[in-house]
């Protein structure tokens, strides 16, 4: 079956228009204490849930902040965070993965059967169990999605190097007089690293959605902080007149989600890279 | 003393032992001797399967074998320290039958044969281009191919590019594993001659595994042939290979196809050769 994501993925368009989008956002959030028209979180009870003017162009919430700058401040989190994520999770499993590869044999069996067993576990429960072990906190969170990523990335990267190190150049090299670790820099981290980082945007368009997830269950950021998943918690009370304190920051997860799945998509596709683990 | 020696090796591939399955293990050479002398090349003959390439690697120094020893000059390969066998290494080098994956697909031609360099020799900038270009055009290519990728160029012009890289550092000798086997006969004809060149040119020894019994009669000196791990016979007079009484030999004999089609043909489901 094809989803709409790998429909829009074949054209060039919706890598530009995608990778174009999150540009901007990760410019937003970078630049957020500059652009932002005021304190994300200072509250002025006197004009809570106004409605959109020039001084407030989303208008405020119920506690009198403007909401525009909470949106603003809110890509900081989201974004910076699920790159955090990305980055540590990376780290730790290309370390895993190659160990695992090279070696082979019993470390190998021991290190990947862990994998299995934590990737037996329904992600988010497992977060939900980790986050509950620690208690609720921004830091907590990453913590808990680390230590739930990262075994993805260790599988595959362990069976790219297990495949590539049968490979004659791989050979050669040894018996041109490089050493293992030039061997690593030189020849299996250049070939591994391309389709790892397209398999990792897909991974940080789920990471910013567990982020708001968490906050949305009052596990992730605690206020004031602001948040896109806490910004939607703390809307909910006033779904019926003010719908638009929720559909705002519910936007902003949709279209940095979906620009980074067809991101994504789009550069597996323009480069042969299946998704396998 | 000969320049490389293997001393009754024996080696097997096992399973991974686990706690609800013993281990199985396939022996893929039993007490296989041989020696090579220096500016000589051995053709290694053998179907699929009979332990060739797994012998190339254990002269290589990527697999230690299970029992036995291969002495390079007089030195126990799998009994050296890294120093020395780095030292050892530039003396023996390597040509794969598949040239694609034998260079990595994303350096350049100039990188790929500049990697043993790198690791032996320090040269300059401008030296190392400089003995880049010569060897691209040792092995008939040009030095405008130095910044060309992998991609650029078809199977004959990698595995000249592999051939390159193998005399780079000035061996005493290469182990080609069926070094021209995937190629086609216009080729194979072309790079068994430039090996041959190459061979006159440095005094290099060759050890040339193949199934082929033409291309490996072309170019030994010494004919070897193995069978289920096992040596079967050495024939120091190549032409000897043509009068064996061996099962195996004969077997090898009869598959050379001969020069017209019209000349085959088969008797009790047997190819019989006309001369």
């Amino acid at each position: 079956m094809i989803s709409s994501v790998q429909m829009a993925s074949k054209s060039k368009w919706a890598l530009i228009i995608s990778a174009a989008i999150l540009i901007v956002f990760f410019l937003v959030s970078i630049l957020a204490p500059w652009i932002a028209p005021h304190d994300p979180i200072q509250v002025n009870l006197a004009i809570k849930l106004s409605s959109p003017s020039w001084e407030y162009p989303l208008g405020t919430d119920h506690l009198g902040r403007c909401n525009l700058s909470r949106l603003l401040y809110g890509a900081r989190v989201s974004l910076g965070f699920a790159s955090l994520i990305f980055a540590a999770s990376l780290g730790f499993g290309l370390l895993v993965g190659m160990i695992a590869g090279f070696k082979g044999g019993w470390i190998d069996l021991l290190l990947m059967r862990f994998c299995d067993g934590v990737m037996a576990f329904p992600n988010l429960v497992l977060v939900l169990g980790i986050v509950g072990l620690l208690g609720p906190g921004l830091w907590q969170v990453v913590i808990a999605l680390m230590m739930v990523q990262w075994v993805y990335y260790a599988r595959m990267i362990r069976g790219m190097v297990v495949s590539m190190k049968e490979q004659n150049f791989i050979a050669a090299a040894r018996i041109s007089g490089s050493s293992t670790g030039k061997i690593i820099r030189r020849h299996l981290l250049p070939n591994v690293l391309p389709p790892i980082m397209v398999m990792g945007t897909l991974e940080m368009g789920w990471a910013i959605m567990d982020i708001s997830a968490l906050s949305f269950l009052g596990l992730g950021i605690q206020p004031p902080t602001p948040e896109w998943g806490a910004m939607i918690q703390e809307g909910k009370a006033f779904i019926r007149s003010q719908p638009e304190l929720m559909i705002y920051p519910g936007l902003m997860i949709l279209f940095v989600v979906i620009s980074f799945n067809v991101l994504g998509e789009s550069l597996s596709e323009r480069f042969g890279i299946k998704r396998r683990y | 003393m000969s320049l490389l020696e293997v001393k009754q090796v024996t080696h097997t591939y096992g399973s991974l032992r686990s706690f609800w399955r013993p281990q199985k293990e396939a022996q893929v050479l039993s007490d296989v001797s041989l020696s090579l002398e220096q500016g000589t090349c051995m053709g290694l003959i053998g179907t699929s399967g009979a332990g060739k390439s797994t012998l190339g690697k254990v002269i290589l120094g990527l697999e230690k074998p299970k029992e036995g020893q291969v002495l390079f000059q007089g030195q126990d390969l799998y009994a050296m320290n890294s120093k020395v066998r780095k030292q050892m290494r530039r003396d023996l080098q390597v040509v794969f039958q598949d040239s694609y994956s034998s260079v990595n697909p994303r350096l350049t031609a100039e990188k790929i044969i500049g990697e043993p360099l790198d690791n032996y020799e320090r040269l300059s900038a401008s030296e190392q281009k400089r003995t880049i270009a010569e060897l691209l055009e040792q092995v008939g290519l040009s030095a405008e191919d130095m910044q060309k990728f992998p991609g650029q160029f078809s199977g004959g012009q990698l595995q000249r590019i592999s051939i390159a890289r193998a005399i780079a550092l000035k061996p005493k000798m290469i182990v080609l594993d069926e070094s021209v086997s995937s190629l086609d006969m216009v080729n194979q004809t072309n790079i068994l001659k430039l090996l041959d060149d190459l061979k006159s040119e440095y005094g290099l020894s060759y050890l040339f595994i193949t199934h082929d019994i033409r291309a490996a009669y072309a170019i030994s000196d010494v004919l070897t042939v193995m069978e289920k791990g096992r040596i079967v016979e050495t024939y120091n007079n190549k032409d000897e290979v043509f009068t064996s009484s061996e099962p195996a030999v004969k077997d090898l004999v009869a598959s050379i196809l001969p020069e017209h089609p019209r000349n085959r043909t088969v008797s009790n489901g047997k190819r019989v050769v006309q001369v």
